[in-house]
């Protein structure tokens, strides 16, 4: 059987990788059209940030015998009636066609930008548009970000970290909005204005000036104009469904596909990914995406059906220096009056956390500024039935509650274990005490605490001389008020 | 007073044994600096046993057992291995070994198995043990020593980090050498528990990461993609001693921090900040040195191998192997984990670390035992697959159980006891009557450490001696005698003396050239006091300290990064299952608990198992106070007190693994294992728990 993939991102890369291991007699075709070996994309905002290098994005290559990786390989044309796919190095046949050419940044047609973009305007698509940008963040004191989603505040936070002072431009009234309520953003929103983001909400950008091929400036309908030097578009992005659409393939936002992935009008041709329009939408999440290759991948190896997995609900976490915000499931204006939602607000400290228990399980999830909660929650979505009794103790994490034992000699309860390599109590040395042993030595040679591992060297000590102090030696034993009243013998 | 070393763990506490009654007490060296645990302390009780076994039992068909004499035990046994191996073959008879017994007698017992049975079917409890971390340093560095470093160079590092392992209850007097590091903050505790070990990295000592278990490997790729993400490793080594870089650099691409957290549950901004201590560390950048150390909790799952082999990588992105100051090492578990696994008991091994299916190796031993090489059986089958196979057709009908108490320490061990069941010859040697020596055909009562010469080879492997205190009660043989006369009625080939000293100079012969190679360590060298390492290949070498500081035992030399991929635990979690059981050890008790819950005061601190769960998971299934919980899955169950502590994650139940009967959690673990080196996946499986009526 011949499989040919078209498109080696993310997605497409992962398709391939997980059908070679499965189906070692499959030949795989993987055509990209960037001349790159397959990369990481979703670290491309990390690379911006100067926390990735660029040898940190090379992904595994899984060119291995009958899985072929093709880099810098262009499709042209999808011959359907023959099978085959069009490139300049050659036609390619395929019994199954994969479709994961992914989106492109959406530029927004305004002045400045609508005949194509001027020197200083970005889109943050492929690994060259990322080297720009970065390079660029050396030589500019300003940059605005268009686009208040996930990959814009990423990126805001990432040209921040640089050093460049930036301005986030939304159309929507709030950060992030397809992921927090407005009440959460808003604490978003401080966080990022304290690491000096400034955060420009139903903004009607007007244009962008440009001077000598370059931009100089956004501004706004009301006059309100931002100098910059460096324009970043992070204002969604565009399946990229051109050669589909030339195919004669059916496309609407994307590429339409049924429950099978299988495009609606060609069983032989499938889209996965960002292309993709299944009946829960189109996705713009890795993590979906690689679902879908794998679903994808085992359905073709062994001629199986397909469970399509699900979009909705699906996980965002931010990856921001100085920025954590992660959500997942349902939020609280989407729960219903059945479901309990547990709040904790805490804006002074920029941190907001909000469950969403819905039955046995813990089905939403959003934290802002709590990256440790949000962790252990993550392990505890839509896990089946081990909810706590009320869900608020969700909110104390997967640590200890913080009982603290009494560490004092004098006030810790006789039963306290001191020394755990020999299982020596408070009570047993006192009891010591009572026999004689009134030096760390003598305790040591009579209880044997101390002798193992030493840690509890310090506390026999505080011991000593506690006991010392309330009962010294050689006088009677009258100071038992002072101690518990009960001794156990050993 | 005699000076030997104790009788339970890989730290092999030094200690003096005298007095009357008989009493253990430390002494001075380097590895336990003079402390002992109370299992040490109390270990001459094991001595005074009230059940000690003194005289062979045979087993009635009514299930009792009636004394019998050496020479009728012997030639009966004798008789029914030639009449089953008549009808099934020499495979019809498979043995178990155990890494608690000397290397006389492992090397012995594999040589017992090759040439007197001439089956290929041997393997060892070292296989839930060592196996992962072994298999994983061999296809890394080139060799397995569970640590290439003394311990006490723990103490000069910035950094110690410990992947899985519970040293404060395992082997407490180690933790000795962890002063320096915690108070440069630099104690590292990877554990889906606050355990003894993890409360040390409390108060600015270092960093106790939570994980979720089951997601070892996950975040090790997470620090592994840190350090390459953030230009932290060390270049200048990796090209000059490594291979396999570039692939291994692009298998940690797509494990970013956050998506590490969201499967571990340890967060971005932690996985940082160790990812920076290691690097702060590390010697490339000014640092003073780190140590990564695996242990059970890592090593015991169906991607322990990967997970091991992962911290290796890291270590080596570090330039940490072979650094003045710096490495990676398994923290081994059994007394003799390390020699035992070395000489012969292993399925796929010969003496001196040689694999079977050599022929160079295979030519070298049968010199050594005057034998041809042809007569040498090939690979057998892991522990598990092999106890699995016991009594089923084409399986064997008969076993020897060396220094092993498998029906409790085995993953899934009501299915080991059904198999142990079908046989028709079940032989055990022990000194009392374990659980397993009580499904026995044949108890052969032998000596205990304290009886007997020889040697083990400690968690550095350096090898020590093991000395005679006390005279063994009348009546009891030592293995190397049963060795010897059970050889004898079989007709086998060879010799095979008694004399552990002699015994050791023949495994110095056929280790000579072996990569672990005893050949030039003596009983005398050793009672000189010389500290020897192996390997040490003649007389007058000094033993092997440190390894790696110029190459690796590799065909070039080279050490290799191996990449590698996260499967997840093989059981899954689901509504019938929706908690993780984690299963260990407590610092009283000593593996299955055969030895230990026979000392009185270890039995009465610690006499029964435990289930901890957290408050809420406690509240969630209306647990409180000391009720009983029943833990189940698929293969079975057990019952036990609940101790409600916060110090477990709320979605996990420990349970320790030294207890037999209603408490004996390995009745509930999973018997899948990993693919590589057969080690079972003791530390996690999906599990339901309730309250148990009382």
């Amino acid at each position: 059987m011949k499989v040919v993939v078209v498109g080696a991102g993310m997605v497409g890369n992962r398709f391939v990788d997980e059908l070679g291991r499965i189906a070692p007699d499959i030949d795989v075709d993987l055509l990209g059209e960037e001349s790159y070996e397959p990369y990481n994309r979703v670290l491309l905002t990390e690379l911006v940030a100067g926390r990735v290098d660029l040898a940190g994005l090379a992904l595994p290559t899984p060119d291995q015998g009958h899985v072929r990786v093709r880099p810098g390989v262009a499709a042209l044309e999808i011959d359907r009636a023959r099978r085959c796919v069009v490139t300049a190095d050659g036609e390619f046949e395929y019994d199954h066609l994969v479709l994961a050419t992914g989106s492109r940044g959406r530029v927004i047609p305004i002045p400045g930008l609508r005949d194509g973009l001027p020197r200083g305007a970005h889109v943050l698509r492929s690994l060259d548009d990322a080297r720009d940008i970065s390079a660029a963040a050396l030589n500019v004191e300003r940059a605005v970000v268009i686009g208040g989603g996930p990959l814009g505040i990423e990126l805001a936070c990432g040209l921040r970290h640089r050093g460049v002072e930036v301005t986030v431009m939304s159309i929507m009234a709030t950060m992030l909005d397809r992921d927090l309520d407005p009440h959460v953003a808003e604490i978003a929103e401080r966080t990022a204005r304290d690491l000096g983001i400034t955060f420009v909400g139903d903004a009607a950008i007007a244009s962008v000036s440009v001077a000598d091929g370059r931009v100089t400036a956004v501004c706004l309908a009301d006059g309100t104009t931002y100098p910059a030097g460096l324009v970043v578009l992070a204002a969604g992005t565009v399946p990229e469904t051109s050669l589909a659409g030339a195919a004669g393939l059916e496309t609407n936002l994307g590429i339409v596909v049924g429950d099978d992935l299988r495009t609606t009008l060609d069983p032989h041709i499938c889209a996965i990914g960002d292309c993709a329009e299944t009946s829960g939408g189109v996705s713009g999440l890795v993590a979906p995406g690689w679902a879908q290759a794998r679903a994808l991948a085992r359905s073709i190896a062994h001629g199986s059906d397909l469970e399509l997995p699900p979009i909705a609900g699906s996980a965002m976490r931010l990856k921001a220096v100085g920025l954590s915000v992660v959500t997942m499931g349902v939020r609280a204006s989407s729960a219903d009056e059945h479901d309990r939602v547990v709040t904790l607000s805490d804006p002074r400290e920029r941190r907001f956390i909000e469950l969403v228990a819905r039955g046995d399980t813990l089905a939403g999830v959003t934290c802002v500024g709590a990256p440790d909660l949000a962790a252990h929650l993550s392990t505890q979505f839509d896990r089946p039935g081990m909810l706590p009794i009320d869900p608020m103790h969700l909110l104390m994490g997967s640590g200890s509650t913080g009982v603290v034992e009494s560490a004092s000699p004098t006030t810790m309860p006789a039963a306290t274990t001191v020394c755990r390599c020999n299982g020596v109590t408070k009570g047993d040395l006192v009891h010591a005490w009572d026999g004689g042993a009134t030096t760390v030595e003598e305790l040591a040679g009579a209880t044997l605490a101390t002798t193992g591992c030493g840690g509890c060297t310090k506390l026999v000590c505080g011991i000593v001389d506690w006991l010392t102090e309330s009962d010294p030696p050689k006088i009677s034993h009258d100071a038992t008020s002072v101690r518990e009243a009960t001794v156990p013998s050993r | 007073m005699t000076d030997t070393h104790c009788p339970y763990c890989a730290l092999q506490c030094a200690q003096k044994l005298g007095g009357d009654p008989i009493a253990a007490e430390p002494r001075a060296f380097p590895t336990n600096v003079g402390g002992m645990c109370q299992k040490g302390w109390t270990s001459a009780e094991l001595l005074r046993a009230q059940d000690r076994i003194t005289t062979p039992l045979r087993r009635t068909p009514d299930g009792s057992y009636v004394e019998v004499t050496w020479d009728e035990a012997l030639d009966d046994i004798a008789a029914r291995v030639q009449a089953i191996q008549a009808a099934h073959g020499p495979d019809g008879v498979a043995v178990f070994g155990g890494g608690g017994l000397t290397n006389e007698k492992a090397y012995q017992l594999g040589k017992f198995a090759r040439l007197a049975l001439r089956t290929r079917l041997i393997d060892y409890n070292g296989r839930f043990c060592m196996s992962s971390a072994a298999a994983a340093a061999n296809r890394t560095l080139g060799v397995d020593r569970g640590l290439p470093f003394p311990l006490t160079d723990l103490n000069d590092a910035d950094v110690v980090a410990l992947f899985g392992s519970n040293l404060a209850d395992t082997m407490p007097p180690a933790v000795q050498h962890l002063g320096n590091v915690r108070e440069r903050g630099g104690l590292v505790v990877v554990d889906p528990r606050l355990s003894a070990t993890a409360r040390l990295t409390e108060e600015g000592a270092g960093e106790h990461a939570q994980l979720v278990p089951g997601t070892d490997l996950v975040l090790v790729l997470g620090l592994l993609h840190i350090v390459f993400a953030e230009s932290l490793a060390d270049d200048d080594y990796l090209t000059a001693r490594v291979d396999g870089v570039d692939a291994l650099r692009r298998s940690v691409a797509e494990w970013w921090p956050e998506r590490v957290a969201a499967t571990t549950g340890v967060s971005e901004t932690q996985l940082r900040r160790i990812a920076r201590t290691l690097a702060d560390a590390s010697p490339h950048r000014g640092g003073r040195g780190a140590f990564l150390l695996t242990g059970r909790g890592s090593e015991q799952h169906v991607d322990g191998t990967d997970t091991v082999t992962a911290v290796i990588n890291l270590a080596l992105a570090l330039g940490l192997v072979g650094a003045e100051r710096g490495g990676y090492g398994a923290i081994t578990g059994q007394g003799n984990g390390q020699g035992g696994r070395e000489h012969g008991q292993k399925s796929d091994q010969l003496p001196g670390y040689r694999m079977i299916a050599d022929p160079a190796a295979r030519e070298h031993v049968a010199g050594v035992w005057g034998v041809d090489p042809g007569l040498i059986p090939g690979p057998g089958i892991p522990a598990v697959e092999l106890l699995l196979s016991l009594g089923a057709p084409d399986g064997p009908r008969a076993l020897f159980v060396h220094g092993s108490n498998v029906l409790v320490s085995a993953p899934d061990a009501t299915a080991v006891r059904r198999r142990v069941e079908e046989l028709d010859l079940v032989v055990v040697c022990d000194f009392v009557p374990s659980e397993t020596a009580m499904l026995a055909d044949y108890v052969l009562p032998v000596t205990q450490w304290a009886e007997e010469e020889g040697t083990m080879t400690g968690l550095e492997g350096r090898v020590l001696r093991r000395r005679k205190a006390v005279e063994a009660p009348t009546g009891v043989r030592s293995e190397l005698e049963i060795f010897a006369e059970l050889a004898g009625r079989l007709d086998a080939p060879s010799t095979w003396s008694t004399e552990p000293r002699e015994v050791f100079d023949e495994l110095r012969r056929a280790s000579a050239g072996g990569r672990a190679d005893y050949a030039g360590i003596s009983y005398e060298r050793l009672d000189a006091g010389e500290a020897l390492y192996w390997p040490c290949p003649s007389e007058d070498h000094p033993g092997t300290p440190r390894l790696f500081s110029e190459s690796f035992p590799t065909p070039t030399g080279r050490a290799t990064m191996v990449a590698v991929r996260p499967v997840g635990p093989d059981d899954v979690i689901r509504a019938e299952a929706p908690v993780w059981l984690v299963t260990g050890r407590v610092l009283q008790h000593y593996q299955s608990g055969a030895q230990t819950r026979r000392v009185a005061r270890l039995n009465d601190s610690m006499p029964h198992a435990y289930v901890e769960i957290h408050p809420l998971l406690a509240a969630r299934i209306g647990v409180e106070g000391l009720d009983d919980i029943r833990v189940s899955s698929t293969r079975g169950s057990m019952v036990a007190q609940a101790r409600i502590s916060p110090d477990i994650r709320p979605d996990t139940v420990f349970v320790p693994f030294h207890f037999a009967d209603a408490g004996m959690v390995n009745a509930v673990t999973s018997s899948a294992t990993d693919p590589v080196s057969g080690m079972p996946e003791f530390k996690v499986c999906a599990v339901q728990i309730a309250r148990a009526a009382s």
